[in-house]
Order: structure tokens, then C-alpha cells, then sequence
């Protein structure tokens, strides 16, 4: 009997905190979808200086494009040089641990190095290039620790067996172990976008003014994002909210449906590789 | 003619502080079948490992030693140990083929030596099963995911594809010990058949699978080399009475 009473207690614990997310989940819902009607979709596709949206969009997105084309394969090959080359173990772990600190640098710290070193030091002013570099930078413990992790899942003997039939190194990882990897590093890669796809404090100071003439013309030129459209709006022009809930919708749903992908897509790789099941 | 393949002098393998083998010294006979026994951790499948140089990989391990091969000694400086591990294959204890489809884990040994391609890596492909035996089971099914077959299938495949980069000796690293007892005696069948035309050398820790299958065997013991010989001889009458111990059971 005391059995079943405990048993109700720790259900109860459990429960009220899930219950709690529930709410909030539906109350954040329920805001989105009364809002969702209230947005004039047209606004997506004007420019900015008719009061739409269109440059932050495109803005945000080549922002996202440029540090996914830096990050993505800096951090894969690092990767793979962590897992695979790296000659002692004690070396790797200083790393992943100077990774793991990275990881947990508050954006606007790294906004602040980024303007610093990569606006002032590097001389490339507030530019769509410093904020590529800045957001790379953010990207990069996600995308690492993620990719390891990824490659550390496919069982040695693959390689192994690739090696023993005269494969040279990077034969065998690439053949092997990589396609194996795959879907992790591919999730650990959109992890990172979806990381900084809403980032704010690390674009504020490195790339972004509120208003352009169109889209840059050239990588070393500023650019329009939503995050920091909703920012300056807010907080510096004091604009009411309900009048940027359009720029914060737009937002969350390319944040939303990046994570989405994420997932769809490690489900679609995961299909046929059953080791991936056995672990 | 009966040649000597390999011949291993005063092999000495370390793994950091741990002397794994012993000044380990015998010459492997061609086209026969070599049993390497003795108890776990004794080394057996460190010395296998020497003779493609796969401890080289292994962070931490030092050989000292030579392993000639056809006259060739495979721990000189000027060896291309890609080339050398295409021409010793390697089968492991546990079945491990490639997640990619029958045909495809046959067909990469050829493909990364780029010996083949088409028609002709179709036949080498063919030719691989049929010589480990696997070829009527599969023939219908060669772009089936080879995780779908049964772990004696899986292991006969990893055999051809061994096979399939056409080595002179095949090294099998206790092949039986992940099957059941049809699936054994199917190996070991195909073992027999495959010393006809390869060198063979199989670490087993089972003696009744050595006495079965080898000509030669080797008993290995905390990393020396105890005895060598014919199998019938280690058998029936050892040299060495640690060997006459481990043969009967006593210790082992």
C-alpha cells in the first residue's frame, strides 16, 4: 500500500514539471496561431524601405549560408582530425574540453571578440564577412562536438576491415567510417545553423544596421537581419511589440524549421544503418 | 615442393611497457594451414597482426624483428605495407561487413586498388563468392544489405572479400569463435579447400579446431613460442610439457 502511495508521489513530481512546459508550450502556441492571421504575408517579398521584411530575410539567410560554408567544413575536419589522426589522447582531451568552454561563451562575448578582432584588428569593419566569421565561431563547438560524437559511433571495425584490405587511412575513413558518420555530422552541422540562426548579440556589433538600399553588394558591406531588426526596434526606437510580431514570426519559423530538417533528416539516414539501432 | 612462405625471426612486439611476444621465431609453410594456439592474452593475435602489419596502427605498439615474406622483409623501410596488406587478406573474430550491400563489400577491395571495374569486377566478385562458398546462397540477393545475412554468411563474406584482392595468405583471427556449430564446420571446410591455393594461418583457441583443420601448429605461451610442428606431432607427442598440459586440458 505504502508501495503504490510512493509510487503516485514520484508520478506526481514527474508529471507537474512536464505539465508545467505543456502549458507554456500550447499558452506560446495559442499567441502563434491567433498572431499567424494577423501577419500580412506580402510584406515578405518588400523591401525594407516600404516598411516589409525582404532584406532581413534574405539577409538573415546569406548570414546563415556564409558561417555554415566556414564553419561546416572547419568543424568536420576537425572532426575527423580529433577522432581519427590525433596523435595522443591527452592532447584530444585538452581540446574537447577548450571546445566544451567555447561552446559556453555567452554570444554577446563573442560578439565583442568578433568586433574587435575581426571589424577593428582584421580591418573588416561592420561587414557581412565579420559576421560570417563571428557566427562561425559560434557554430563551431556544436558542429566539432556533434561531428565527433558521430564518428566515435561507427564501430572501429569497419575501418579495420578497409585498412587490413590495403586501404591507406584517409581511404578507409573516407569510405567507411565517413558515409557511417554521416547523418550525424550532417545533424550536427544544422544544429549549428539552428544555433545561430536567431542570434542577436553576436551579429549587433559585427554586421548589422537597421536599415540598407537593398541587399550588400559585396561581402565587406553591412547587412539586414531580423533578430536585429526586433532588437533595435524594441529596444532602441521602443517600437510596441505587436508591430515587430511579424519580423518575430518570420524568425521562429525559419529557427523552427531548421531543427525540423535536423530531425527529418537524421530519421531519413538513419534508415538502413542498423548499428546505429544496436547502440 | 613444399616452400617456406613466411619466415618470422626473433619477432618482439611491445604495446607500451607490456612485452606482448617474445622473441618469437618459425617460418609458416606455403599453401597449408598453420594453427596459432595457446591461452587468451598469450599473443596470438598480436603475431598474426605482425604479418600484415596491422599493429603498426595501434598507438603505443613496438616491433622489433624481422618478418620475411617471399624473401622480402616486411619491416624494411622501403616496404609499401598498402600493397603488403592487399596481398596478406585478414578475416576477424567477429564478422564485420561493410554496411553496404553483398556485392558492393566484395567489390571494395578491387575498387580502392582499382584493379577493376564493370564486367571484369562483376566476375572477380562472382569468382570471390564462389571460392568462399557463399555464391549459391547469395547469388539472387548480391544487393541485399549484407547486415541481412546470418553471422556465418556474414563471415564467409568477409572472407571473399578477402579473397577478392587476390592475397597470397589469409590471416583469420579465431573466425568461429562469434558462429554456431554449422556455421564452424562450413568455415572450416572452406578453410581446408582455400589452403589448396593460399597460405593459411588461423588463430583458434579451440584444440579440436586446430587438430582439424591445421598441418602445421604453433603453441604459443605468454608471448613465447613453445612449440612448432606438424599438428599430428604437437599432438601426440609434444615436445614441451606446458604444450603436453594445454593439450589435455590442464591449464588453458
Amino acid at each position: 500500500m505504502s508501495g503504490q502511495t510512493g509510487e503516485r508521489v514520484i508520478f506526481a513530481i514527474l508529471g507537474v514539471p512536464m505539465l508545467i512546459c505543456m502549458l507554456i508550450f500550447s499558452w506560446i502556441l495559442s499567441l502563434l496561431l491567433t498572431g499567424i492571421g494577423s501577419v500580412r504575408w506580402e510584406l515578405l517579398t518588400v523591401s525594407a524601405l516600404q516598411g516589409g521584411m525582404f532584406e532581413m530575410i534574405v539577409g538573415t539567410i546569406y548570414l546563415l549560408l556564409g558561417a555554415t560554408a566556414i564553419a561546416g567544413p572547419v568543424g568536420i575536419l576537425a572532426a575527423i582530425y580529433l577522432v581519427e589522426y590525433a596523435p595522443s589522447r591527452g592532447l584530444t582531451r585538452i581540446i574537447d574540453q577548450a571546445i566544451n568552454n567555447l561552446a559556453g561563451v555567452p554570444s554577446i562575448v563573442i560578439g565583442l571578440f568578433g568586433y574587435t578582432f575581426f571589424c577593428r584588428h582584421l580591418r573588416l569593419g561592420v561587414s557581412l564577412t565579420a559576421g560570417w566569421l563571428t557566427l562561425a565561431l559560434m557554430m563551431l563547438p556544436i558542429i566539432i562536438r556533434g561531428s565527433e560524437e558521430a564518428l566515435r559511433m561507427v564501430p572501429a571495425s569497419f575501418k579495420e576491415a578497409a585498412l587490413a584490405l590495403g586501404a591507406t587511412r584517409w581511404k578507409a575513413i573516407s569510405s567507411t567510417t565517413l558515409p557511417a558518420a554521416a547523418p550525424g555530422v550532417v545533424t550536427s552541422v544544422i544544429l549549428g545553423i539552428a544555433r545561430v540562426a536567431g542570434e542577436t548579440a553576436a551579429i549587433l556589433f559585427t554586421s548589422c544596421v537597421l536599415i540598407t538600399r537593398g541587399l550588400p553588394r559585396s561581402p565587406l558591406e553591412p547587412v539586414m537581419a531580423l533578430s536585429y531588426n526586433l532588437f533595435v526596434k524594441i529596444v532602441a526606437l521602443g517600437t510596441p511589440a505587436q508591430k515587430v510580431f511579424g519580423v518575430a514570426l518570420v524568425l521562429f519559423m525559419i529557427v523552427t524549421s531548421l531543427s525540423l530538417s535536423a530531425i527529418l533528416l537524421r530519421i531519413h539516414y538513419r534508415k538502413g544503418q542498423p548499428w546505429l539501432m544496436i547502440r | 615442393m613444399v616452400n617456406d612462405k613466411i619466415d618470422i625471426r626473433n619477432l618482439n612486439v611491445w604495446f607500451r611497457d607490456n612485452h606482448v611476444l617474445k622473441d618469437v621465431s618459425f617460418k609458416i609453410r606455403e599453401n597449408a594451414v598453420t594453427a596459432i594456439m595457446g591461452p587468451s592474452g598469450c599473443g596470438k593475435t598480436t603475431l598474426i597482426r605482425a604479418i600484415n602489419r596491422m599493429n603498426d596502427l595501434i598507438y603505443g605498439c613496438r616491433t622489433s624483428g624481422d618478418v620475411y615474406i617471399d624473401g622480402h622483409n616486411i619491416y624494411d623501410g622501403n616496404i609499401n605495407v598498402y600493397e603488403l596488406r592487399r596481398k596478406v587478406g585478414m578475416v576477424f573474430q567477429k564478422p564485420n561487413p561493410f554496411p553496404k550491400s553483398i556485392y558492393e563489400n566484395v567489390a571494395f577491395g578491387p575498387r580502392i586498388h582499382k584493379v577493376a571495374s564493370g564486367r571484369e569486377l562483376d566476375e572477380i566478385v562472382e569468382r570471390s563468392l564462389r571460392e568462399a562458398a557463399l555464391w549459391d546462397e547469395v547469388k539472387d540477393r548480391l544487393h541485399d544489405n549484407a547486415f541481412n545475412l546470418s553471422g556465418g554468411q556474414q563471415q564467409r563474406l568477409c572472407i571473399a572479400r578477402a579473397l577478392a584482392v587476390k592475397p597470397e595468405i589469409i590471416l583469420m583471427d579465431e573466425p568461429c569463435s562469434a558462429l554456431d556449430p554449422a556455421a564452424t564446420a562450413k568455415i572450416e571446410a572452406l578453410i581446408r579447400r582455400l589452403s589448396k591455393k593460399y597460405t593459411v594461418i588461423v588463430v583458434t583457441h579451440n584444440l579440436q579446431q586446430a587438430a582439424r583443420i591445421s598441418d602445421f601448429t604453433a603453441f604459443l605461451y605468454m608471448g613465447k613460442l613453445i612449440e612448432y610442428g606438424d599438428t599430428k606431432s604437437v599432438f601426440e607427442n609434444p615436445h614441451s610439457e606446458l604444450t603436453e598440459k594445454y593439450i589435455t586440458g590442464k591449464f588453458g
